[in-house]
């Protein structure tokens, strides 16, 4: 394959660092909300084991933002080829970085929202069981901010096509 | 004065085996702390967590959507929501069914006194 301009051979490279910060960044935002929601639920269940079930739910929300990372991730990997077979273009080296920014970044952006929200409401909740209703409703609004970034990195992925 | 220590009290780490074993004719509390039926609901929501977003994008991907990767994704992302609403309604009803046991057993108390 001749290098072109649509296609120089650092194309690639760009499209792979959106597979990186995707996974990393999506990772780094579920792992601080499981860690900080976890020290929460730790320090309730001490007191009232048997409200643990109900305060894991930070911990699965945690888990939903890798997953949309995971996805975005595997929807990058699945375009990209080595040069014989598939002629990669610039373009699309900086859409699927777009791509992994902005999945990556949303979901670090909701897992520091889901931690504190988990941390503080599950503690709240040991108190006064009506929180709970409304930790619930606040942990769903944080965690569409990583939704929101991963219908635009769909959307913006849909563009690689022709 | 504040270097005595009372001697009499051992720590943990200073205790033998016998310290620990139950007295004579009385058996040891073995009973699992956490009910079997809540450890199999986790265990079924750990596995559905991992299994089903992943597993519904490399299954519909070619079978349902004919190779379009962005729909694949997005049910991959729906389903993980489906797990965790799934979750919350679980989580949810194991409270209120601890509230009506902790109920029927303040009934039983009552009927026995």
């Amino acid at each position: 394959m001749a290098e072109s301009e649509i296609a120089p051979k650092f194309a690639p490279f760009i499209g792979m660092a959106g597979i990186c910060f995707a996974m990393t960044f999506g990772c780094v935002g579920a792992a601080y909300g499981t860690a900080k929601s976890g020290i929460g639920i730790a320090g309730v269940g001490t007191f009232r084991p048997d409200l643990i079930m109900k305060s894991l739910i930070p911990v699965v929300m945690s888990g939903i933002i890798a997953v949309y990372a995971l996805v975005i991730a595997v929807l990058i990997a699945s375009d990209i080829g080595p040069p014989p077979a598939q002629n990669y273009s610039l373009f699309n080296g900086f859409m699927h970085l777009a791509c992994g920014l902005s999945v990556g970044l949303t979901g670090l952006a909701a897992g520091y929202s889901i931690g504190i929200v988990g941390d503080m409401g599950v503690r709240s909740y040991m108190q006064q069981s009506r929180i709970f209703v409304g930790m619930v409703l606040i942990l769903i609004f944080g965690e569409v901010l990583g939704l929101y970034g991963l219908i635009v990195a769909l959307i913006l992925n849909t563009k690689s096509k022709g | 004065m504040t270097t005595r220590r009372i001697v009499s009290e051992k720590t943990v780490l200073e205790r033998d085996d016998k310290d620990f074993a139950p007295k004579a004719g009385e058996k040891s509390n073995i009973t699992p702390a956490v009910p079997a039926h809540v450890i199999y609901k986790l265990l079924g929501f750990t596995f559905a967590m991992i299994v089903a977003p992943i597993g519904t994008y490399f299954l519909s991907v070619d079978t349902i959507f004919g190779g379009n990767t962005t729909w694949a994704g997005a049910s991959a992302a729906i389903m993980a929501n489906v797990v965790l609403f799934g979750f919350i309604i679980v989580a949810f009803q194991e409270d209120q069914s601890d509230a009506l046991e902790a109920e029927w057993k303040e009934k039983e108390s009552k009927k026995t006194t």
